[in-house]
């Protein structure tokens, strides 16, 4: 179950790329604060902290607003690609007992039957649960599964007080028998292939 | 190998190498894969030479993607040519490669190995990558 993490936030009046970019180097992460029909509040958060708070997902941030404080999920979280620090977080408001559908990530436990290969289908699933009892993930049981066994969405492990906000039937992870010996064989007759690029770039026109 | 079976224009233009990758930037597909430090120009041959690489360690099991797609020819003069008499003829097609991008994507194996599968496989390649794993895996 999420803990709330309390963050110091600092009101911001100015906008723009060249705004968030100077925010960004005094340390601070640009970040929006919607939902209930409020008006959006833009906001600056700590980066350092922010970042080791945005670590597990649907973290439930308990923020101080010039004095009031504002219970928000993380809707939409912007990283850049290569260094992947924090660029602009979304976050919406919150009521404490309200319940809220959220993306949580599916773990998988257990061993399969030997001789056989998991394929997981569903890495994340909807849910519906209690903003301030939000699992941080959802197990899905594979122990001893065979090659042709199917799981779907209604195996997983739900806590208590979670729904499920997909169907039931949804494969979350397929067994299936590795691919057969002849992969090698493959590779050697695409290496051997490997003739004139110029030809078939021709062939290609 | 990986070639558009069909083509409007033979040339293109060299294609642009600044900036960072715009999409594709997340394993979305796999448990692992390889993202690329460095702009660079990857060919068909380097494409299927790092899937050999890696299906080959990976023997049996696994899955593999292949996140990109070489569809820019880029041309060549023939050697001792004086300059001039118009574009040279296409030489080889390449997959545009930004920093950010994930190349390749692989799971069904432990993580040993796939780390190995894709330590084989950036070698192949011409750029600095490294290797990711999905976000919010174990």
């Amino acid at each position: 179950m999420t803990d709330q993490i309390k963050l110091p936030v600092e009101v911001r009046t100015e906008f723009g790329k060249g705004y968030a970019r100077r925010a960004r180097a005094n340390g601070q992460v640009p970040a929006v604060i919607y939902g209930h029909g409020t008006d959006p509040i833009h906001i600056l958060l700590p980066a350092q902290e922010a970042s080791l708070a945005l670590r597990h997902s649907n973290v439930l941030l308990n923020l101080d607003v010039e004095g009031a404080p504002q219970l928000v999920l993380t809707k939409d979280v912007q990283r850049e690609p290569i260094r992947g620090f924090l660029m602009h977080v979304d976050l919406l408001v919150v009521r404490k007992g309200e319940k809220v559908s959220v993306d949580v990530n599916v773990h998988v436990e257990g061993e399969i039957a030997a001789g056989g290969l998991l394929e997981q289908e569903l890495f994340t699933v909807s849910i519906e649960a209690e903003a301030t009892h939000l699992p941080e993930y959802v197990t899905l049981n594979v122990e001893g599964k065979e090659v042709g066994d199917v799981m779907h969405a209604s195996d997983l492990i739900l806590p208590e007080g979670t729904e499920l906000q997909i169907e039931g039937d949804a494969v979350a992870a397929t067994v299936h028998a590795p691919r057969a010996e002849t992969a090698a064989s493959a590779d050697e007759a695409a290496e051997s292939a490997t003739s004139g690029t110029a030809a078939e770039a021709k062939s290609a026109e | 190998m990986l070639i558009p079976r069909r083509v409007k224009y033979r040339k293109q233009h060299h294609p642009k190498r600044s900036g960072a990758a715009k999409g594709g930037t997340t394993v979305s597909f796999g448990e692992y894969g390889i993202q690329a430090e460095t702009p660079a120009y990857v060919t068909n041959r380097q494409i299927e030479a790092a899937r050999i690489a890696m299906t080959r360690h990976i023997k049996r099991g696994g899955k593999v993607w292949i996140n990109i797609y070489p569809d820019r020819p880029l041309t060549k003069k023939p050697a001792e040519t004086r300059m001039g008499s118009g574009k040279g003829s296409p030489e080889w097609w390449v997959a545009n490669v930004k920093p950010g991008r994930v190349l390749f994507e692989l799971s069904g194996v432990s993580e040993e190995v796939a780390r190995e599968a894709l330590r084989l496989a950036i070698h192949k390649l011409p750029l600095k990558a490294r290797i990711v794993r999905r976000e919010g895996g174990e």
